[in-house]
């Protein structure tokens, strides 16, 4: 298993920086996702979710602000700009074509993009990285992407989002209940 | 010299002129004769309209409130069901990106387990 970021503290350091609001997302933050039509056919589920700011906002109207998770999810989304997100789900280990995927991880070069960190365990043969998009010195975008021996993921969402108030959700709306430390006291440990 | 020429002409014109658009007084029973004629004259029937023209003015009226009404409840029920597709979508996506920086934290995490095992079994 290799660990490109210097210890568990990455949790700390991109908590701190999605944190921090930013009023207006740059268009660097917004990455362009092919079809993935190679996966698509042979994927046994498949998520397939673009909420441009027309239908992040449309979503938000149908948040519940007297509802307390509701609540949580319209204030969570308030400063996102977009979310996108291609998940395929497979019945069996499948190799994925990798020209697809370079053409978004080509997208995500500095200055526009840092690499938050990257997991790559061989035993499970799961790799994980996690980019955020930066500008004037506020984070402004984030992508997921995350190759496992049976499901493959991209999330890119545009605008800053509190990480602290998504797992906040956690155990709702069937977000699953996560065993992560709070951000404060997982950095010590 | 032509000026010369022309000049009897062109008041033998103007005199005629004057004598032509002399003002004259049309009398003192002008207005009342005008006024005579245009009573006695009759004035165009307005067409009454048939009743057929009546009813189908009317049920165009009524059909086009009633396409109107339906096409904004068509429109509203369109609204809700994408306002609640987009809010499923919502929160799948936040389900999914949860996940995977969930994953990501587990991977790191089992390495930072198995680091002091490491170290102790050293």
């Amino acid at each position: 298993m290799k660990v490109f970021f210097p210890g568990w503290q990455w949790l700390a350091a991109p908590m701190a920086a999605l944190t921090a609001s930013v009023a207006l997302a740059a268009p660097a933050a917004m990455l362009s996702l092919p079809d993935f039509d190679a996966l698509a056919a042979k994927a046994t589920e498949t998520v397939n979710i673009s909420l441009d700011p027309a239908l992040l906002g449309l979503a938000a109207g149908f948040l519940d602000s007297s509802n307390p998770d509701d609540a949580a999810t319209k204030e969570l989304i308030a400063g996102l700009k977009g979310i996108y997100v291609r998940n395929y789900t497979f019945d069996q280990d499948f190799s994925y074509p990798s020209a697809q995927v370079d053409l978004v991880r080509k997208q995500l070069a500095a200055p526009a993009w840092q690499r938050l960190v990257e997991v790559n365990n061989t035993k499970d043969h799961t790799h994980v990285q996690i980019y955020v998009a930066v500008d004037r010195g506020v984070a402004s975008g984030l992508a997921i992407i995350a190759s496992e021996p049976r499901e493959f993921t991209i999330v890119n969402i545009v605008g800053a989002i509190d990480l602290a108030k998504l797992r906040r959700l956690e155990g709702k709306f069937g977000i699953p209940k996560l065993d992560l430390p709070n951000g404060k006291d997982g950095q010590g440990k | 010299m032509s000026d010369d020429r022309h000049e009897p002409e062109s008041n033998d014109l103007e005199r005629r002129l004057r004598a032509a658009l002399k003002p004259v007084n049309p009398g003192e029973g002008f207005t009342a004769g005008v006024m005579a004629r245009v009573a006695a004259e009759p004035r165009p029937a307005r067409r009454p309209r048939s009743p057929a023209v009546v009813s189908w003015l009317a049920f165009g009226l009524a059909a086009s409130v009633v396409l109107a009404v339906l096409l904004a409840h068509e429109w509203q029920v369109r609204r809700i069901e994408q306002g609640r597709e987009a809010r499923r979508q919502l929160i799948e996506a936040l389900r999914v990106t949860d996940e995977k920086l969930n994953l990501a934290y587990r991977v790191v995490n089992s390495r930072q387990d198995a680091a002091p095992a490491q170290h102790s079994g050293a």
